[in-house]
């Protein structure tokens, strides 16, 4: 039991270790997914996939250097 | 025939990331073998294999079933909450906000455990060899996960797979030649990689799954591994803490 446990922690720290980065990464993608589906904009939403993807990278490492700084 | 350009990335992706991984589990297996000998080290490591082995066998023939376009969606959204995960840390390690990942550390906490666990010699190899089972599941399912991802979206599961595969035999070979944890792999280096990569691999699938073809196809990949890359170093260099400037 300890064993699988133990593994059910990793797979959730795998993509839930920052519950900010993971919520606004979902955020995007559901943005995404809502313009490729009713503007019928593919492009776009590749486009917002990829600058969104960035920008949560970003507030996520600017998030936890001022977490570090204190 | 695979592209090359299709190929080689789901290749070096596999590789780079399952070397991180199979170096993490290697460095408890040496510290189990070093406390208790080679034979419950390596039944542990043998069992977990057996176990990610019937993962890989039960997961394979249901990735089939899914339709394309969804498996490209779910695989892409997973690889960017892994990858940007991922680079994230290794942005902060290599700005020296975060410790630094240490193997030797680990091998000497691992052995010093496994060390002031034993009662009898039955029961302390039984504990040895679960350590050494449950390093190399987790660490394992990490690097199933990987090549799932990197190769289940356009049929490079077999490339994927021997990417995988040539990071086990590599780290390995030169782990059982000098018998020492690897500390000196450049793992930060290697995640920060590997980071790259799979947010790459993210954005190019989920956009694929949302029926947004990138231009170039596969090549893209290149592209959007570049973009990540650039964006990762300039948040090192903007994040990274200043020296004090001392006024005379």
């Amino acid at each position: 039991m300890n064993v699988l446990k133990e593994v059910l922690e990793e797979l959730w720290s795998m993509f839930v270790g920052d519950r900010r980065l993971t919520l606004l990464t979902l955020v995007i993608v559901a943005i995404a997914a809502a313009v490729s589906l009713l503007a019928k904009a593919a492009v776009v939403a590749a486009v917002l996939v990829l600058v969104g993807a960035v920008a949560v990278l970003a507030d996520a490492v600017f998030a936890a250097a001022r977490k570090a700084r204190g | 025939m695979i592209a090359w350009a299709t190929a080689a990335p789901a290749i070096g992706a596999a590789f780079v990331a399952s070397t991180v991984e199979v170096v993490e589990a290697f460095t408890i297996v040496l510290a189990v073998a070093s406390v208790r000998g080679w034979r419950p080290a390596l039944s542990g490591a043998a069992a977990a294999l057996g176990v990610l082995a019937l993962v890989v066998a039960g997961l394979g023939p249901l990735l089939n079933l899914v339709p394309l376009h969804a498996l490209q969606l779910v695989i892409g959204v997973l690889l960017l909450l892994f990858g940007l995960g991922w680079l994230r840390k290794a942005v902060l390690r290599a700005a020296g906000l975060m410790a630094l990942h240490d193997e030797a550390a680990i091998y000497t906490r691992e052995s010093a455990r496994i060390g002031g666990e034993v009662r009898s010699a039955a029961a302390a190899n039984g504990v040895a060899a679960m350590a050494s089972f449950q390093a190399v599941l987790l660490e394992g399912l990490e690097v199933v996960f990987i090549v799932l991802a990197v190769g289940a979206g356009r049929g490079l599961m077999i490339p994927a797979s021997l990417g995988a595969l040539a990071a086990f035999f590599a780290v390995m070979t030169f782990g059982l030649l000098v018998r020492k944890p690897l500390a000196k792999v450049p793992e930060n280096t290697l995640k920060f990689g590997v980071g790259v990569m799979l947010s790459a691999f993210g954005v190019f699938w989920t956009s694929e799954g949302l029926g947004a073809p990138w231009p170039g196809d596969d090549w893209a990949l290149f592209g959007l591994a570049a973009a990540f890359l650039i964006v990762a170093l300039a948040l090192v260099a903007a994040v990274r803490p200043r020296p004090a400037v001392v006024t005379p």
